[in-house]
């Protein structure tokens, strides 16, 4: 049986039409049990009861707020009454209470101060000696205002004292704010943590739901604020016939990387002969000299012959989060949205082992694919007999060509299509390229922005299936295509009509394709709204949040393989909260925890094996296999002064001091730059070509001075530095170069040592070059962290700790400085 | 009928809390005896002379009495079987310049009560 949502509570009282004179802390409604607060800017409700605190709530509420006057409820037995004293008036219920008449059955409320020490009221009818405060006890007379029922207290909202001080504090500043934007978490509130396992799908979602919007909002406010001014445009007409505009976007260091699809606004504020213009576009391409190229939306009126001047923002599009939202609910909310078993499974229930029952094929490669390995052979007959499975594929352990093979596998089974996807676009188009390759019919769906976007798998795109299809049917549609690609636009009714035909041909491809491959966020696509898929591959899953990897999966999953490698780089957190709360954590990485053992790809056709056997002993407790052999990784003809032949590797000791670089937010070291240009032109005039070198930095000031500092200093062709390719650790995951040359920065002896202390950066920086690798950094100051230590001392104990000129490398004898403990 | 039940509610409260909260519910009470007693210099003119009307007893006719009119407060609230544990008393209110009263129902032993009962055995006894 699937669970129902034990949070009745929490959805009833959303549902509920809550009654203006509900008590503002529990919700009770009862009007004989609650009174309004006087104060005019207040008027707030609450009862008489206690709940779990010391006082009643109104009390709590007029001590918290420092309220003092209330009014009674229009049905309570006293009707509309604002309590005051019968003498003067005041109305300070702190002050008031009740005396009765000597003699009669009458009652009066009279403040304690003065009224009450009033000595002409002793002569008359009153009894001063039995004065009867208004508040007893914390709590309202309660036969003045009645206490709830323990029936009515039950079904009320459980407020702690800590959640009413909280929302008081709240009140100073938003008057309307509720207790639901209690749980929201605030300026200064830590949001709730992820857990390892969750009693239902709402809890999952109470806990992902808040973390996402806190990553959206973040990630919005930084978008937002990237306005820049002043720019210079070059115009440009692609073969669309549409318009683009290039120009360089500043970078920074905040993370903000523009990618293809971003939706960007132009700007022209005007001139004397030019009116104010704008039109957004999409990102279509980066160009290697950091140009952005924009494709406007318009289709007249552009300001050609203007080139200065213009100021662009970012548009900021909540899709992707949205769609994480949505998936989350769907998980909640829609039984048929997964399997049973993976529901449970998901949220860490205890669950019997179940095997799929498939026969098995006879061999586990597949057509058009490299013959596989023992490890990726045990992988695929393992996965492909479980519902849900895990495979670990540390660098290049081949895992794209596993994953082909595990889809085209499961798409012979005859279940239906497969789903394949993966957080980022080079990943897909990678993954949709190899399983194209074993002749499987592949759609790769990409999102309507990223149309214009070249891509190394044009050809299985649906966009441009749709335009290519060739029949005669199809004449219609391609007739109306051709009409608009040559006016721009079409007339109302063509336009309607080509929508229709479009969206028909677009779902009949999709419906015929084996395989659709998309990202993670491109499964929520609304052209994938009516199908389903029992068999859903996510690739590099480590790198993609757990609500971003459940958009594929609530699509009818029953049989989930993720593929990944937790020891690599996991998903880009930019809200530092939401991070620390455990977004940045994948569901691999979750599933992990709950016991599920990944599968690992054990042999590795990537690096040298001498650039392995650190990383394989530091990430991976030895299992690393090399594939390649030594000889295979001798580059004939290659003459670099590599301290030991055989061992193409060595740590270049820096002690250049490091700088803020000239925007204020990032670092840079000038010697170490010039040391990385050296070591670039001895490279090249070995007879590595530039394509084959890749550098790394962890720090944007460095990496934009070493691409100034190349093409100003460098001794070859400046050509040839322009086409080094300089980058972050980060945007080197999942790819590859020849030779790398790792630039550290940070001498800082005070400031540890900044991005490179993520053992998982650490990794990916040292798993990327296949020939060679060279890095650059002070010991001093890395070897107190614990895994650079070990490094370091890896590359002394093989001589290749070096210090001098890069003609006359010396050993170094620097002195290590004592390792702390890592707290990761 | 659908029967429900309920677990016993036993109700925790922090101390630390029950006490922090009487610290400012006390410090609430001072500042506002205090300030009465210095804002307040001139003392005030009584005017708490009980309406004679009001003896007649609750009525629902109150047009034409003057400024003083008598309303009930809950017409379907009968009095307490044996009337043992609720005794109906009168609030005197004052609405603007009129003056009301509403009945309510306080328990017995509530000492407003008590003082008076007390008063007219007293006088009984006399
Ligand atoms: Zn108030
Ligand atoms: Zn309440
Ligand atoms: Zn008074």
């Amino acid at each position: 049986e699937e669970n129902v949502g034990d949070d009745d509570s929490y959805s009833e009282y959303g549902k509920k039409d809550i009654s203006e004179h509900a008590c503002r802390y529990c919700g009770v409604a009862n009007p004989a049990c609650v009174v309004r607060c006087n104060v005019p800017s207040c008027r707030k409700w609450f009862c008489n009861s206690r709940g779990n605190t010391s006082g009643s709530h109104i009390v709590n509420h007029l001590v918290r707020a420092k309220h003092k006057e209330v009014c009674l409820h229009k049905d309570s037995p006293l009707g509309e009454t604002i309590l005051e004293c019968y003498n003067c008036g005041c109305r300070n219920v702190f002050l008031l209470g009740f005396i009765s008449a000597k003699t009669e059955s009458v009652v009066v409320l009279l403040c304690r101060e003065p009224c009450l020490s009033v000595n002409a009221l002793k002569d008359m009818n009153w009894d001063l000696s039995q004065w009867c405060p208004l508040i007893d006890d914390r709590c309202f007379l309660q036969w003045l205002v009645k206490v709830p029922s323990e029936q009515e207290q039950l079904r009320a909202r459980q407020i702690s004292a800590q959640q009413i001080n909280k929302v008081e504090e709240l009140w100073k500043t938003n008057p309307d704010a509720t207790l639901e934007d209690l749980e929201k978490p605030g300026v200064d509130d830590e949001p709730q943590p992820v857990a390892v396992k969750y009693e239902d799908a709402y809890q999952y979602q109470n806990v992902f739901a808040p973390l996402i919007k806190l990553e959206a909002d973040y990630d919005k406010m930084m978008k937002e604020s990237q306005s820049k001014d002043n720019l210079t445009v070059r115009w440009d007409i692609g073969l669309n016939k549409k318009r683009i505009a290039y120009f360089v976007f500043p970078k920074e260091d905040n993370e903000l990387r523009l990618v293809p699809g971003d939706e960007l606004r132009l700007r022209y504020s005007g001139d004397a002969v030019h009116p104010a213009w704008q039109s957004v576009g999409h990102v279509i391409k980066l160009t290697a000299q950091e140009e952005v190229a924009l494709e406007l939306r318009a289709s007249q009126g552009f300001p050609v012959d203007v080139n200065h001047g213009f100021s662009v923002d970012f548009v900021w599009k909540s899709t992707s989060f949205d769609r994480m939202q949505g998936a989350m609910k769907t998980f909640a909310v829609d039984e048929t949205s997964v399997s049973g078993y993976i529901y449970h499974h998901l949220l860490g229930h205890e669950v019997e082992v179940q095997m799929v029952r498939n026969t098995l094929p006879r061999r586990f490669g597949a057509p058009g694919l490299p013959d596989l390995n023992a490890s990726q052979i045990f992988a695929v007959k393992s996965v492909l007999q479980k519902p849900v499975s895990l495979i670990q594929g540390p660098p290049g352990t081949g895992k794209t060509v596993t994953s082909a093979a595990i889809v085209y596998h499961m798409a012979k089974q005859g279940q239906g299509q497969v789903l394949v996807c993966a957080p980022s676009n080079v990943a897909v188009d990678q993954l949709a390229e190899k399983i194209s390759a074993t002749g499987l019919k592949v759609v790769r769906l990409s999102a309507k922005s990223r149309e214009a976007v070249s891509s190394p798998v044009e050809h299985l795109t649906l966009h441009y299936q749709v335009r290519h299809l060739d029949t005669s049917e199809k004449s219609e549609l391609h007739k109306l295509q051709q009409l608009k690609d040559e006016q721009g636009e079409l007339s109302s009714s063509d336009e309607k009509k080509y929508k229709a035909l479009k969206r028909a041909t677009e779902r009949e491809i999709s419906q015929s394709a084996d395989v659709i491959c998309c990202t993670c966020v491109g499964a929520g696509d609304p052209r994938l709204t009516n199908f389903r898929f029992r068999q859903v591959l996510i690739d590099e899953s480590t790198q993609s949040t757990e609500p971003e990897c459940l958009i594929p999966l609530v699509l009818g999953a029953k049989q989930v393989v993720l593929v990944g490698d937790h020891c690599q780089l996991g998903p880009v957190i930019m809200c530092k909260k939401a991070a620390r709360a455990g977004l940045a954590q994948s569901l691999f990485e979750r599933l992990v925890l709950l016991g599920v053992k990944p599968i690992r790809l054990q042999v590795q056709y990537r690096m040298h094996p001498a650039l392995s056997e650190f990383p394989s002993n530091s990430f991976y407790e030895g299992t690393l296999q090399n594939g390649v052999t030594i000889n295979e990784r001798q580059s004939p003809g290659i003459d670099f002064p590599w301290p030991v032949p055989n061992r193409p590797m060595f740590f270049y000791v820096q002690m250049g001091q490091e700088e803020i670089s000239a925007s204020g937010t990032s670092y840079l070291n000038r010697t170490e730059a010039s040391n990385v240009e050296k070591i670039v032109t001895t490279f090249l005039r070995s007879g590595v070509v530039p394509s084959q070198i890749g550098v790394i930095t962890p720090y944007e000031g460095q990496r934009a001075y070493i691409v100034n500092y190349m093409s100003r200093n460098g001794a070859l062709r400046q050509q040839l530095y322009k086409e080094i390719e300089v980058a972050s650790v980060d945007s080197f995951q999942g790819r590859e170069k020849d030779y790398i040359i790792l630039s550290c920065v940070r001498s800082n002896e005070h400031q540890g040592i900044g991005f490179l202390n993520d053992p998982r950066r650490l990794n990916v920086a040292l798993t990327r070059a296949r020939y060679g690798i060279v890095i650059l950094g002070n010991p001093k100051v890395l070897s107190k962290q614990q895994l650079w230590n070990g490094l370091l001392t890896h590359y002394k104990e093989h001589e290749c700790l070096v210090e001098g000129p890069l003609n006359n490398l010396k050993q170094s004898m620097v002195q290590f400085q004592k390792p702390k403990k890592i707290y990761n | 009928d659908e029967e429900v039940h309920f677990r016993q509610r036993v109700i925790e409260v922090d101390p630390l809390e029950e006490a922090e909260f009487e610290k400012e519910l006390k410090a609430l009470m001072q500042e506002s005896l205090d300030s009465r007693k210095l804002e307040l210099r001139a003392r005030p003119t009584i005017n708490m002379v009980i309406p004679m009307n009001i003896f007649e007893g609750p009525t629902k006719d109150h047009h034409g009495r003057g400024g003083f009119e008598v309303e009930s407060g809950d017409e379907m609230l009968d009095e307490e079987p044996g009337g043992s544990k609720e005794v109906r008393v009168k609030v005197l209110v004052k609405r603007g310049s009129k003056q009301q009263t509403k009945q309510m129902y306080i328990p017995r032993d509530c000492s407003l009560v008590q003082s008076t009962k007390q008063k007219e055995a007293a006088e009984l006894e006399e």
